[in-house]
């Protein structure tokens, strides 16, 4: 019974006269297969469902009562009205834009280079390269803000190195452009290997021949990245360029731990300022819902232009 | 394909196995057993199982089942019970830092164990300590340990300015300043290290002369605060005499004691264990107490920062053993308090201070009697409002002061800021 | 390639592996110092790491702590694996209008802040009397829109034809996802294991909050509470934070070689 959907899908429109029963077996056979689809997904969904959506859309509801501690009350759309008025999310929301536009691009440029150059197959010591270059991202968030916190110190190994090669030393967590160059970098060192293997892995399914018969051809290098690697790996760059976005625009282990907002509140990022709202300074849970509901609007319309952009079948 | 077998057959196994498992719930069954959070094994878990052992002397069976958590996940934690409707996942028995008390008995007073009547006598504890777990005149913990500040100075530093402990003790800030000059000029080291954005400094100075950030009726008072505006002056005038040098964080500022970068420092007297920890430098410390400023009626050379109190959670069953327990021993034993006095808790409770242990002499600080002195130096706190958003207008002018030191931003106009930033947090 | 090109790529490969390795010798010598000469900025190895050692297992349940973190970390991966590959592979391989909307919808999922949904989570489980139960930890990491997003991405290279044969082949829905969409997506299932466990082994602030009791600690939870105290022993510390990241390491270097030859058994 099986086969013959098949055959029949295979071959539709082999014979006019029967094509009255085909469509209508085909029409079966699609039934079928859509449902199998939903089958493939229903427990990953569900499961999502039940542990995102129903929490966030309680979260929705959060955001529309007011108060401090428990005594909440419907209050309108008001928390929403109170960000519009409030400098300090003003602030972190530039911090997180700034984050966002720096460290995204010069992080997934030079993940996707390193994977290409890790890719190529005369390369010695490959695995040493790679996990030497993921090692970062092995390190658990609370130990490499410390470590970063002491290389940047005042009296740290960087300054140090800057006073040997006869540079003035640099405070970096004092001035609020340091600071925040102090996180970038310490995004970029932490994350490069993390996307770099979506690429590696990405670029797996890349047949290798294609490299040979380009390279045979006398392409260069960077005509073979932007002719060959860039195209088909289209997908995966679409998952990382999303997900770095998302993650960058929810940053929150960085801020707290690295600079905990400081110097003032100049390199705050806006979930570290929901996380303070809410269990930090006096507990306003409305009000930080209203914030998380922001940011959820502003990461899915980044998300949707760039699926718009990238995601073309 | 029996790879795969294999594969599901452990998935499932470890499915059932793990998911099933049911770890035993909060609040102990057991009628002889308290369950507490706390942290830091070397001190606050030191103490309570200390406490258990020799409540357990008289009570027979009696112990506590301490989970170690931190200080902020606790606090978390609560805030996640509470806001969840659920407090059956609290613990008999919590520590909390005193800075964060009020916020939470203000907002979440159903979490606690009203204290007021248990018989605990909290008159024995000093007055600036009690007042930091009550509210509205309820108890709500029972005090620990002490966080009356102390300075610590290294003696052989400032010996080469040709000073001695005693022209800092009983000064004022005007004649402390100057002296930080010629310390900085002779030895070419600050005479203080303070952590970048922390405004522990100016909250020290503010206690010290009684004062807060909140005025009685427990408004916002930061923008037309003289004692405060001084403070913040006097902060800001000796990071640009380079006599009180900012560091990064926590860490650096304890890396500068323990590395001779700094001539002195004044803190809770907690911080006299991380002093300790340079062995080699024993001899060399010596404590006293802090400047207090000039011109203010109610100043004085005393202070207090941090220390945490206990307290019972309201899903406490055995609510007479765990206050018995807290009354026998916290506010009760003074071998409690000449034991982990071993490990640099000191007691705020008076009984304890008049104990021989509290006069032994100790070596790393030039064989004084620190431990007394301590003591006294509680005693003689003065108290201040802190309040439910004592955390907001902190971080508030924590916020100003980096800004004022760091870019040379006005004071008048960054305590206003300040202000608005605390009313727009309290309006709410 | 000639020379030149070679020598060049070889100088950016080692200082990008010095660049990532440098702050790691940084822990390790922290590791085997004591606290004030960590303090002190002490920048080469020391002699003290069993000391560090000794304070670390007396202080805290290290073994307990390890043995959680891994068992957490593996059943949670194994788990997430399945489900998100089984679900990537459906929106892809079956996908039509209704499934890619149902994608765009569920994209939206990963884009809250988890601080704002931990409290509705954590009452949710605390009505289903979940609270301390290794189900109510595990559950929300388990499928997630990035994971399912990935197989999802990666399902595209699996070429339909193969599909097709199998079928012909008499072969069952669910036995092409089993024989042949599994074997041929092992670099893209080692990439998603390596993130899973290195997400799962990393977390901190779900456990922390759901998770209640002694018995439970995690290794993040287990260095959490190092830096709790007055006085931070540095030293031991570091040991700590080192002790926390070897086992992500061993994984990515038990499993980089599946998508380093991941040509075997790949797709022609």
């Amino acid at each position: 019974m099986f086969e013959a959907e098949q055959q029949a899908d295979l071959f539709p429109y082999k014979e006019g006269k029967v094509c009255f029963m085909q469509k209508k077996r085909k029409m079966t056979l699609e039934r079928r297969h859509n449902l199998t689809g939903w089958a493939f997904l229903s427990i990953g969904v569900i499961l999502i469902c039940w542990t995102s959506f129903y929490p966030m859309i309680q979260a929705f509801i959060l955001s529309l009562k007011s108060g401090l501690g428990v005594n909440l009350k419907f209050n309108g759309f008001s928390n929403y009205a109170r960000i519009l008025k409030d400098p300090t999310f003003k602030g972190t929301l530039f911090n997180t834009f700034f984050y966002l536009i720096i460290q995204v691009p010069i992080m997934l440029t030079l993940a996707l280079i390193l994977a290409s150059i890790l890719n190529n197959k005369d390369l010695r010591f490959k695995g040493l390269w790679r996990t030497c270059i993921f090692l970062p991202c092995a390190t658990s968030l609370v130990s490499y803000s410390m470590i970063f916190r002491s290389l940047f110190a005042n009296d740290g190994f960087v300054n140090t190195v800057l006073r040997a090669v006869g540079a003035n030393p640099i405070m970096w967590f004092s001035n609020a452009w340091t600071a925040r160059a102090v996180i970038i970098i310490a995004l970029i060192w932490r994350w490069t290997g993390y996307n770099m293997v979506f690429y590696l892995s990405g670029l797996q399914n890349i047949e290798y021949s294609v490299y040979e018969a380009a390279r045979i051809d006398g392409a260069t290098p960077r005509q073979i990245l932007f002719k060959i690697t860039i195209p088909l790996l289209k997908p995966t760059i679409l998952l990382t360029t999303i997900t770095s976005t998302n993650g960058t625009l929810q940053l929150f282990d960085e801020s707290l731990n690295l600079t905990n907002g400081g110097p003032g509140k100049s390199t705050m990022t806006m979930s570290h300022y929901i996380y303070n709202t809410s269990f930090v300074q006096s507990p306003n849970f409305g009000y930080a819902a209203a914030m998380s509901i922001v940011i959820l609007v502003m990461v899915a319309v980044l998300a949707l232009i760039q699926m718009k952009v990238g995601d073309e079948r | 394909m029996k790879l795969k077998k294999a594969m599901a057959c452990m998935l499932a196994g470890a499915m059932v196995l793990s998911m099933g498992a049911v770890l035993p719930a909060a609040a102990s069954e057991d009628d002889n057993t308290l369950t507490v959070w706390t942290w830091d094994p070397n001190f606050n878990i030191y103490a309570i199982n200390k406490a258990a052992e020799i409540y357990a002397k008289d009570h027979e069976g009696f112990k506590v089942e301490v989970t170690e958590i931190k200080s902020d996940a606790i606090e978390a934690k609560i805030t996640t019970a509470v806001n969840a409707g659920d407090l059956s996942t609290l613990p008999d028995i919590f520590l909390m830092q005193d800075n964060s008390f009020q916020k939470y008995a203000t907002f979440y007073p159903d979490v606690f164990t009203d204290l007021t009547d248990s018989g605990i006598d909290f008159s024995q504890f000093s007055e600036a300590k009690v007042a930091y777990s009550t509210l509205d005149g309820v108890n709500y913990g029972v005090p620990f340990d002490n966080g009356a500040v102390v300075n610590a100075v290294r003696t052989d530093l400032i010996e080469q300015a040709g000073y001695t402990v005693d022209d800092f003790t009983d000064i004022t800030w005007s004649d402390y300043m100057e002296k930080a000059k010629v310390v900085l000029e002779k030895t070419g080291l600050p005479m203080l290290t303070a952590q970048a954005g922390s405004p522990d400094v100016i909250m020290m100075m503010l206690q010290s002369c009684g004062a807060s950030l909140f005025n009685e009726d427990g408004t916002g008072n930061i923008a037309d605060n003289e004692v405060l505006k001084k403070c913040v002056e006097i902060y800001a005038q000796m990071v640009a005499d380079g006599t009180l040098v900012e560091v990064t964080d926590w860490d650096q500022y304890i890396s500068s004691l323990n590395s001779s970068t700094v001539a002195s420092t004044f803190n809770g007297c907690w911080i006299l264990a991380s002093i300790q920890a340079a062995e080699d430098q024993s001899g060399k410390w010596a404590i006293t107490n802090m400047p207090r400023l000039d011109d203010v009626d109610s100043a004085t050379n005393y202070s207090n920062n941090g220390g945490s109190s206990w307290a019972i959670s309201s899903n406490c069953a055995k609510t007479e053993l765990a206050v018995d327990f807290l009354k026998a021993t916290f506010a009760g034993s003074t071998e409690l308090y000449d034991d982990i006095i071993s490990k640099g808790a000191l007691a705020t409770w008076a009984p304890a201070g008049e104990s021989d242990a509290y006069n032994v002499p100790v070596d790393f600080y030039g064989g004084d009697t620190i431990y007394a002195k301590i003591v006294d130096f509680a005693t003689k706190t003065p108290s201040n409002t802190t309040g439910a958003f004592y955390y907001d207008a902190r971080d508030a002018v924590g916020i100003a002061l980096s800004n004022i030191t760091q870019t040379g931003a006005d004071v008048d106009s960054e305590l206003q800021t300040a202000q608005e930033t605390l009313e727009f947090t309290m309006g709410a | 390639m000639n020379k030149g090109k070679k020598a060049a790529m070889y100088i950016f490969l080692t200082i990008c592996s010095l660049f990532s390795v440098f702050p790691l010798y940084y822990m390790a010598c922290a590791a085997t110092n004591k606290s004030v000469d960590v303090s002190r900025g002490k920048l080469i190895p020391g002699t003290y790491l069993v000391e560090n050692f000794k304070t670390l297992i007396a202080n805290q349940d290290l073994s307990r702590a390890l043995w959680n973190s891994f068992r957490n970390a593996t059943v949670l991966t194994l788990i997430c694996l399945l489900v998100c590959s089984l679900a990537g592979y459906g929106f892809e391989i079956y996908h039509d209008k209704g499934k890619d909307i149902v994608f765009a919808i569920l994209l939206t999922a990963m884009m809250v802040p988890f601080a704002a949904i931990m409290i509705p989570l954590f009452r949710m489980f605390s009505k289903l009397k979940m609270v301390n139960t290794m189900a109510a930890f595990m559950l929300p990491s388990i499928s997630t829109p990035f994971m399912i997003m990935m197989f999802r991405q990666a399902s595209r290279s699996f070429p339909h034809d193969i599909i097709e044969a199998a079928r012909l082949d008499g072969l069952s829905e669910i036995g092409i996802f089993f024989r042949m969409f599994i074997p041929t997506m092992k670099s893209t299932y080692a990439a998603a294991l390596i993130i899973t466990f290195m997400n799962a082994w990393n977390n901190y602030m779900w456990p922390k909050v759901i998770l209640q009791t002694n018995s439970s600690i995690t290794m993040p939870m287990l260095v959490a509470n190092l830096l709790s105290g007055y006085v931070v022993d540095y030293g031991m510390l570091m040991l700590g934070v080192l002790i926390c990241t070897i086992p992500t390491v061993v994984i990515f270097f038990f499993f980089q070689k599946s998508f380093a030859e991941g040509i075997t058994g790949a797709v022609k």
